[in-house]
């Protein structure tokens, strides 16, 4: 009962999760130049590179999304989704660092106006959501080996009484 | 970590490339692919005021930095009120004079944002964005 009440709770994180960067791509997609403009601010990459970023960066996160809610290449997906938003922190923090003004772009027009410690603390809850994912994909891995082992000795054991 | 999620990882950011070349290729004739701005968008102060027709001066800055100061003659037009500042806006609007959008300083993204929307929803042509922004009127009327 327990294992399946947690079984849920990362269902809904993983449709939480990836709902939230489909959501994230699919504003992004709409209007790649807003978003180029957006990465340019950071001033870490040349225009040329900021732009074509601008264009590719999106569908991935809408691909990692939807890798995640039909947990179809899942743990590829779980594995961008976390690069991006580690990467996505440090640019932030290196912003800030930096005293640059800059709208962080991660949400379109709906996160304009978010103050620094609003995009930390919302790229940490996402941060903390995919390592909550981790660590229950691999005890969910771990038991469904263990399960799988006790069935084998089973099967093994029936052989050896038959 | 398992080479599964790497391998996994690795054909999500293949697949990626498709959604992309097809967007980029749509907004091939939209987009400068070299710089972020054109260098034929972009004048400086002294630059616009040779122009003899005029120049309607458009400032992109939040409300409250434009109410403290502003270009003389600037008309406010942000994003943040887009919608209400752009019918107030295109009655001032004369086609003969050029227009030049500023934010606050060379780092700011406002100006740009405005010029490129101006460009597309009200299909306007000449639209400039003044290089420095803000600062650089301040320094060059010290």
């Amino acid at each position: 009962m327990a294992f399946f009440s947690r079984s849920i709770l990362w269902r809904i994180i993983d449709l939480i999760v990836g709902g939230i960067f489909i959501y994230a791509g699919a504003i992004k997609a709409m209007d790649p130049i807003r978003f180029g403009l957006d990465i340019d601010n950071y001033k870490i990459l040349p225009w040329a590179i900021s732009v074509r970023l601008a264009f590719y960066l999106p569908w991935l996160e809408i691909l990692a999304g939807l890798a995640l809610i039909f947990r179809f290449l899942y743990r590829g997906g779980l594995l961008i989704l976390s690069a991006l938003l580690l990467i996505f922190l440090c640019a932030t923090v290196a912003a800030k660092v930096r005293g640059l003004d800059i709208t962080c772009g991660c949400f379109g027009h709906a996160s304009q106006h978010w103050s620094f410690s609003q995009h930390l603390a919302v790229d940490l809850a996402i941060l903390a959501a995919a390592v909550f994912l981790w660590v229950s994909e691999r005890s969910r891995l771990r038991s469904s080996r263990a399960s799988g082992g006790l069935a084998l000795q089973g099967s093994r054991g029936t052989k050896e009484k038959l | 970590m398992k080479p599964g999620a790497i391998r996994q990882a690795l054909i999500l950011i293949t697949l990626a490339v498709l959604p992309a070349l097809g967007e980029a290729v749509y907004f091939r004739n939209k987009v400068s692919w070299q710089s972020r701005l054109s260098a034929s968008e972009i004048v400086t102060v002294d630059q616009a005021r040779s122009w003899s027709n005029g120049v309607t001066w458009v400032d992109a800055r939040p409300a409250e930095e434009f109410e403290h100061d502003h270009i003389p003659g600037a008309i406010l037009l942000n994003e943040d009120s887009w919608n209400e500042l752009l019918p107030q806006f295109l009655e001032q609007w004369s086609p003969e004079k050029r227009v030049v959008v500023y934010c606050s300083a060379q780092s700011c993204n406002a100006a740009a944002e405005v010029a490129r929307r101006l460009r597309q929803e009200a299909g306007l042509n000449n639209v400039f964005v003044l290089q420095g922004g803000w600062e650089s009127w301040q320094q060059a009327n010290r």
